[in-house]
């Protein structure tokens, strides 16, 4: 990066940090493209298919996460997290921590030999996978992962943990290249900067809040998420959809789990579950013909481009549609049963199940408050960064020069949160020419 | 002219995609032993950063001059691909890409069926790939400037964000006035802000901005040129310091085209069985804005008792052709409802609904508070509204009560919804824009490009693109003022190096090309009497080639020989 162009932070490498990192180095400025995990992708990169027309997620994405990776004007830093912010629009001083990997970066090649060496492969909880999967202690979180690098998890190393690791290391004996390095510490990088777009993204609520319907209890109650990663042909089960090595007969969805209910204090509508729950329907259906599908919802939102046409197809593919919030989820023999209150029909139905599946809410990222608190923003009730203006200010923060993109301002689906990922990248344009003595 | 063929072939295995489908091993052994072909090789994704780090490599240690890759469709990674050559001093027009997922491994379930047609497509590219030469990556440079379409919100926060960046921005505004049809709204949902405190500002802002050209009364009469270098043609009058000028015709020189032309609302006419037109008492959410703005809620000079409002009406209805939701009709219903029992407390208010869809931020808890200050909402389907004495029946049949109901009303509300404008045709013409199946205009890509077009320089912003509230709009239009600014900021756009090549000793000057050709690329020599392309112009399409009755065109990259010797190979 030899510009000498005012540069722009961009916090979180999701589709909407990658979108907004592309259109500012596309535009000659530099980046600073800032992600906390090991490789760019965010919650996309989780996703089988996208609705409504299907693509696959990952190979849609991946061009740009190469891109992200390759662009002259992005210096990407994962596995890293902004610390300090100082300053004010147009002169921000930014302090960013690179975690250690335990990886020389520019040394490995992600050929993997370390991972299959590794005494705890197939050991640890997969997150990436929604803990569907197994994976060791060195790992990359995808394979189209950037940087496809590995990463030492310090919660799982034997070494990290205990402090020794038999008499030799497994994993830097297998590594060809020579890149395992146990002595890397913590660095500290600082970075002046004009503008900065936050993107840090969404967590979805821990469906154990209503615990009615058996999250934790019944194996084969799954989040959405969850069942993004078992349909996935990259994920555990190469995509069939198996649980315990059988397909289920009988799948039934559940909408609004923890959305658009004050009790989980989640009273808003968390926007997306409506659509990717008819995606799932119809992979479902797509993969096994003669399974009964039930979806349970109280409005169907179907308000996108394109989506109630997807909706509609779904119908006719023969997934059954019932008004109704169930109200638990129990065990009778072999089967699971869904008790709903029919609100059409007008009283209680029982639903069997092999599988259910939990449209669980979008809610804030654990970490918002501090996050606010680093960057001096304001939240809404609904925990999501405060716009300047809910109408007329969709993208700018409570604080000039900061922006806001994607979910960390509230929920969104794919296309809204790439259109508000370029809308901060055009208001940090107007910063960054600004900053350039243009003013 | 033509080095010696030392080609380098890759097969993915896309995970799963293509593995499961085709042996990409045998593929592989296959590739091996084709002319030309000095190393084949097959990896899980190769486009993944060590599977670009294949070729490159490769292409060094080997001194390979041709890159097949047998993957997915070019339309996804050929550029990916075609740097990773480059990078490994391949010439990226020296690449060719099999596509064995899309028209293979996706398509096709046996095994050894899907392999064999692997083959042959991976055969072809080979055989093509011999015979490509290298060509230059070309770059023009860029007018800056944009010209953008309506002056909407959408055009307005657009062209700001353009001259914010130091960029001239032009407006081409049909109607006397800026605003659009927010001017036409009196508060806005979820905060129930009066848009009076706001608008009136944005368009100062826009009226006041030295980079701002505002052109009122005014149409695209035409548009020529191409991305970075566009000039369009605008009749109508421009607005200085002094006021509106005269209707007259301006050329703008720009580099990129913003449309933010806005929707049409429903007609409700077209819904007879709501006696819109016939019985006074039924108005649409539109006139009911105007009559909450001036506090006049009465009719035939008598507050109303009951007011229903009727959701959905020219939305999500197959029958009318417009099977889509409008987005916004739930939230303004339920603004005017509770606007209503604000203005009238002893006022019944009905919202008929299928689907409450108050998806935006905090806009579920908006439908709360309109129930809260007791707006009743009921699921149902309003079949038809006649007349009964003073007031008017609602007919509908509850779907959560499984009957028909008749309910009396002194003023019903039709949440009338969002179309295509009926001069999206002349604009689609005009930009050479093509439009999705519900009217508006069509994105590049549903997903990842929301606000780019099928034309290069060419954005969508707003409503014209499909319906939506204000929030998504303003996003939508400086998204597409980010694209906007791409070219403008850097100065110079890319242009396709494929492009048409007239041989003159062949062309016998007949025009044909120019009269195929739709972007205006080939033009006839008045001099020496033969055709002549435009190379900035020309898309590469390869109309003129096809239509050359003497065979004097041919499009770089897609000559004849190079395709028939595809051709060759697959019918051996």
């Amino acid at each position: 990066m030899a510009s000498a162009k005012p540069a722009a932070l961009v916090i979180g490498a999701g589709i909407a940090g990658i979108q907004a990192a592309l259109d500012l180095a596309d535009a000659g400025f530099p980046v600073y493209l800032v992600e906390r995990e090991p490789s760019v992708g965010g919650r996309m990169s989780q996703l089988d298919k996208t609705f409504p027309t299907l693509d696959c997620s990952s190979c849609i994405l991946t061009p740009k996460m190469v891109d992200v990776g390759q662009h002259p004007n992005i210096e990407l830093m994962t596995y890293s997290e902004v610390v300090a912010v100082e300053g004010e629009v147009g002169s921000f001083h930014v302090t960013i921590k690179k975690k250690p990997r335990y990886v020389e970066e520019d040394l490995c090649k992600g050929c993997g030999a370390c991972a299959e060496a590794c005494r705890m492969h197939g050991r640890v909880i997969d997150t990436f996978n929604q803990g569907l999967g197994k994976r060791a202690a060195i790992y990359v979180p995808f394979p189209q992962a950037v940087p496809l690098v590995y990463t030492i998890d310090p919660n799982a190393c034997i070494y990290l943990t205990r402090g020794v690791c038999g008499k030799t290391f497994k994993c830097k004996d297998a590594c060809p290249a020579d890149a395992i390095n146990f002595d890397q510490k913590e660095q500290f990088v600082e970075v002046d900067v004009a503008a900065i777009i936050v993107a840090t993204g969404f967590d979805l609520i821990d469906p154990r809040t209503k615990p009615e319907f058996g999250y934790g209890v019944y194996p084969n109650v799954l989040t959405g998420l969850e069942f993004e990663r078992l349909s996935s042909a990259s994920g555990p089960t190469a995509g069939k959809i198996l649980l315990n090595g059988k397909e289920p007969k009988d799948v039934v969805f559940i909408h609004c789990v923890g959305s658009r209910d004050p009790h989980t204090g989640v009273p808003y509508c968390s926007r997306i579950c409506c659509m990717y729950t008819a995606k799932h329907a119809h992979l479902v259906r797509d993969k096994l013909p003669d399974a009964r599908i039930t979806v349970f919802y109280i409005d169907m939102r179907a308000f996108g481009k394109g989506y109630e046409e997807f909706y509609d197809r779904v119908k006719h593919e023969g997934v059954i549609y019932r008004r109704g919030e169930p109200s638990e989820v129990f065990k009778r023999g072999d089967k699971l049963v869904v008790r709903a209150d029919d609100t059409l029909l007008r009283r209680t139905v029982e639903v069997e199940a092999d599988l259910v599946v939990l449209a669980t809410a979008v809610v804030p990222r654990a970490d918002t408050e501090a996050v606010a608190r680093l960057l001096g923003l304001e939240r809404t009730p609904d925990g999501f960064f405060k716009e300047a203006h809910p109408k007329h200010c969709p993208v700018e923060s409570t604080r000039p020069g900061v922006f806001l993109a994607g979910c960390c301002q509230g929920p969104k689906d794919i296309p809204d949160t790439v259109a508000q990922g370029k809308a901060a990248a055009a208001a940090a344009m107007g910063v960054l020419h600004q900053a350039m003595g243009n003013g | 002219m033509a080095s010696r063929p030392r080609i380098g072939v890759y097969i993915c295995h896309c995970g799963t995609n293509i593995a499961a489908t085709v042996d990409v091993e045998a593929v592989t052994e296959f590739a091996k032993n084709l002319p030309g072909v000095v190393i084949a090789r097959h990896y899980t994704y190769m486009c993944s950063e060590p599977g670009q780090a294949l070729i490159k490599e490769d292409a060094r240690k080997l001194g390979l001059n041709r890159v097949v890759v047998a993957s997915c469709s070019p339309r996804m990674h050929e550029p990916t691909f075609r740097a990773a050559s480059q990078e490994g001093g391949v010439n990226p027009y020296q690449f060719e890409m099999a596509n064995i997922r899309e028209q293979c491994s996706w398509v096709h379930h046996d095994r050894d069926e899907a392999t064999a047609k692997a083959k042959a497509l991976v055969v072809a590219a080979v055989a093509k790939a011999a015979r490509l030469e290298p060509l230059e990556d070309r770059e023009v440079g860029v007018t800056p400037g944009a010209v953008v379409i309506g002056g909407g919100v959408a055009g307005m926060v657009a062209a700001l964000d353009v001259a914010e960046a130091g960029f001239p921005a032009y407006i081409v505004e049909k109607s006397d006035h800026l605003g659009g049809h927010v001017a036409d709204l009196n508060r806005t949902f979820p905060d129930l802000e009066p848009v009076a405190e706001w608008l009136p500002g944005l368009i100062e802002r826009v009226q006041s901005h030295p980079n701002i050209t505002v052109f009122l009364n005014a149409q695209v009469a035409r548009v020529e040129g191409y991305v970075g270098n566009f000039e369009v043609t605008v009749s109508g009058s421009k607005v200085s310091g002094s006021g509106l000028g005269e209707p007259g015709t301006h050329s703008l020189q720009v580099g990129a085209i913003i449309v933010a032309t806005g929707y049409k609302v429903f007609d409700p006419h077209r819904k007879p069985e709501f006696g819109y037109g016939l019985y006074p008492q039924v108005i649409t959410t539109l006139e009911m804005e105007r009559r909450l703005a001036e506090g006049d809620l009465a009719v035939d000079g008598k507050e109303p008792e009951h007011v229903v409002f009727i959701k959905c009406v020219g939305s999500r209805d197959k029958q009318l052709g417009n099977p889509y939701c409008s987005r916004v009709c739930c939230m303004i219903s339920a603004k005017q409802a509770q606007l209503v029992r604000q203005a009238l407390p002893d006022t019944r208010v009905t919202v008929f609904y299928i689907d409450v869809r108050t998806f935006g931020k905090r806009g579920e808890e908006f439908y709360d508070e309109a129930r809260r200050s007791g707006v009743r909402y009921r699921r149902g389907n309003v079949s038809e509204i006649y007349r009964r004495g003073d007031r008017v029946v609602v007919r509908v049949e509850d779907t959560f009560l499984r009957r028909t109901l008749e309910v009396e009303a002194d003023l019903v509300v039709l949440a009338v919804g969002m179309e295509a404008r009926q001069d999206t045709d002349e604009i689609a013409t005009l930009l050479k824009l093509p439009r999705s199946a519900d009217g508006f205009f069509l994105e590049a890509h549903p997903k990842l490009r929301p606000v780019d077009t099928a034309m290069d320089g060419v954005f969508l912003a707003g409503c014209c693109q499909g319906p939506k509230d204000i929030p998504d709009t303003i996003a939508q239009a400086r998204a597409a003022a980010a694209s906007a600014l791409i070219p403008l900021l850097r100065g110079t756009v890319p242009v396709i190096s494929e492009t048409a090549v007239v041989d003159p000793e062949l062309c016998a000057g007949c025009g044909m090309c120019v009269e195929v050709c739709p972007f205006g690329a080939p033009a006839l020599d008045p001099l020496w009497g033969v055709s002549r392309v435009n190379a900035v112009l020309c898309k590469g399409c390869g109309a003129c080639a096809v239509t050359c009755p003497s065979k004097a065109i041919q499009v770089r990259h897609f000559r004849p020989d190079q395709i028939l010797a595809q051709v060759d190979v697959l019918v051996e």
